[in-house]
């Protein structure tokens, strides 16, 4: 196996974390369990990844691949990158409790500038069948899709290659237009993507 | 009404100069503001401001990091009022239960801002931290971009939301620098102007189109 680069891992804690914050925020906007344990395993990976990072970095340096300041930076950004994922896991950790969410948590996250959507994928929709990648959701609707539920399983972060199956639940961010070409794309009220 | 005065969130608005780095110090005056609208507020900087540190360090640009900077204070005022405020609230344990809650996602927004402090404070460092950190950046599946409006496009003076920025490039809009002011999350009835500076995350290709439309090279985006 080819190892990964300082770069790479720090790319993957970035991407990670800034999931694991959207995860946590619709944890709560929908009251799901599922969505919150999601971000617990996800701080154990960027953990790991985090680990492997400084030990990776150090090596580096007395390799004397990298410079000194150069891998405090990296460091310092891991770290800045490692503290987003733990917020994001006190987020979720609210979710966790057994104590019933306060009204107010959901309304003001409702309010939010950003726009959180759940939409599940009708048979005759244009989207079943296909793959993220092949329709082009994010650029032709300005909709992300964070997480996807097939049945019982759980997807989260899923990429160009992922397949949407009828009956699919997508979790999906953006701007409020974007939400209502998604909505009507998932029903099959609209075949035009 | 308060909401109104309060939200920063997709209007021009210039940061107050030098001013908001003496609030730091200063003793924080209560005003009392629903709990709602803070933790609302909290959230969405804490959404931006990630995106925001991250564009400051890839540009290598001070002007973010001064607003990511702003931002963070903003954040501890905020924090400070919503314990105010839920405080005030709890009558019975259950209340108290309950806002603990609200508390925790409160503290953890601000725990979001401090990080994007740190992030933009390796900008600041005495010693010159050389080119790696723009370069660690770069290679992500979903960048940040910023691009200048030219007179010549046609999104001059037409709102984002017409135009199906968003929905037709996929890039999503973090913010727009307007001579010395700011438009943090721009929405749909935001204008776009000449000379505006956008601040937008997205994949290359969305990228591509909508700088050729933001560069006059493309009449309409579809």
């Amino acid at each position: 196996m080819k190892k990964k680069s300082v770069e790479d891992i720090f790319l993957e804690i970035k991407d990670k974390s800034e999931l694991m914050v959207d995860l946590a925020y619709s944890s709560l906007l929908y009251d799901n369990r599922t969505i919150a344990e999601e971000v617990y395993d996800l701080e154990d990976v960027v953990d790991e990844l985090y680990k492997n990072l400084q030990k990776q970095t150090v090596e580096n340096v007395s390799k004397k691949k990298l410079g000194v300041t150069d891998a405090l930076t990296v460091l310092r950004l891991a770290e800045a990158g490692e503290n987003i994922a733990d917020a994001a896991q006190e987020i979720a950790d609210v979710e966790l409790r057994d104590v019933e969410l306060h009204p107010i948590l959901k309304m003001s996250l409702r309010e939010s500038d950003q726009v959180f959507t759940r939409v599940q994928v009708v048979d005759k929709s244009v989207l079943a069948g296909k793959t993220l990648g092949e329709i082009k959701l994010a650029s032709e609707t300005g909709m992300m899709v964070i997480a996807m539920r097939h049945d019982k399983r759980w997807l989260y972060g899923p990429n160009k290659n992922t397949k949407i199956d009828p009956g699919d639940i997508l979790f999906a961010k953006g701007p409020e237009d974007g939400e209502k070409h998604l909505v009507e794309l998932a029903s099959g009220k609209s075949r035009e993507i | 009404m308060s909401e109104k005065k309060r939200r920063i969130f997709g209007r021009l608005q210039r940061t107050p100069k030098e001013k908001w780095k003496k609030e730091e110090f200063t003793e924080l005056e209560y005003e009392p503001t629903p709990v709602k609208d803070l933790l609302t507020e909290m959230k969405d900087i804490s959404e931006l401001i990630i995106d925001l540190a991250y564009s400051a360090v890839l540009f290598d640009n001070e002007e973010i990091a001064e607003e990511v900077k702003y931002l963070d204070v903003r954040m501890d005022k905020l924090n400070y009022d919503i314990r105010m405020m839920a405080m005030m609230a709890a009558r019975t344990k259950d209340d108290a239960e309950q806002l603990a809650g609200i508390l925790q996602v409160a503290e953890a927004a601000e725990t979001i801002s401090n990080a994007a402090g740190d992030i933009v404070n390796l900008l600041s460092k005495e010693e010159k931290t050389g080119p790696i950190l723009p370069k660690i950046l770069k290679e992500a599946d979903e960048q940040l971009f910023r691009i200048k409006v030219s007179s010549s496009s046609k999104a001059c003076n037409h709102k984002i939301g017409d135009l199906k920025v968003e929905s037709e490039t996929g890039m999503r809009l973090i913010a727009i620098r307007r001579e010395d002011c700011w438009i943090y999350n721009p929405q749909s009835d935001t204008d776009i102007k000449a000379e505006d500076w956008l601040i937008a995350r997205g994949t290359d290709e969305g990228f591509k189109d909508l700088s050729k439309f933001l560069h006059g090279e493309l009449e309409v985006l579809d």
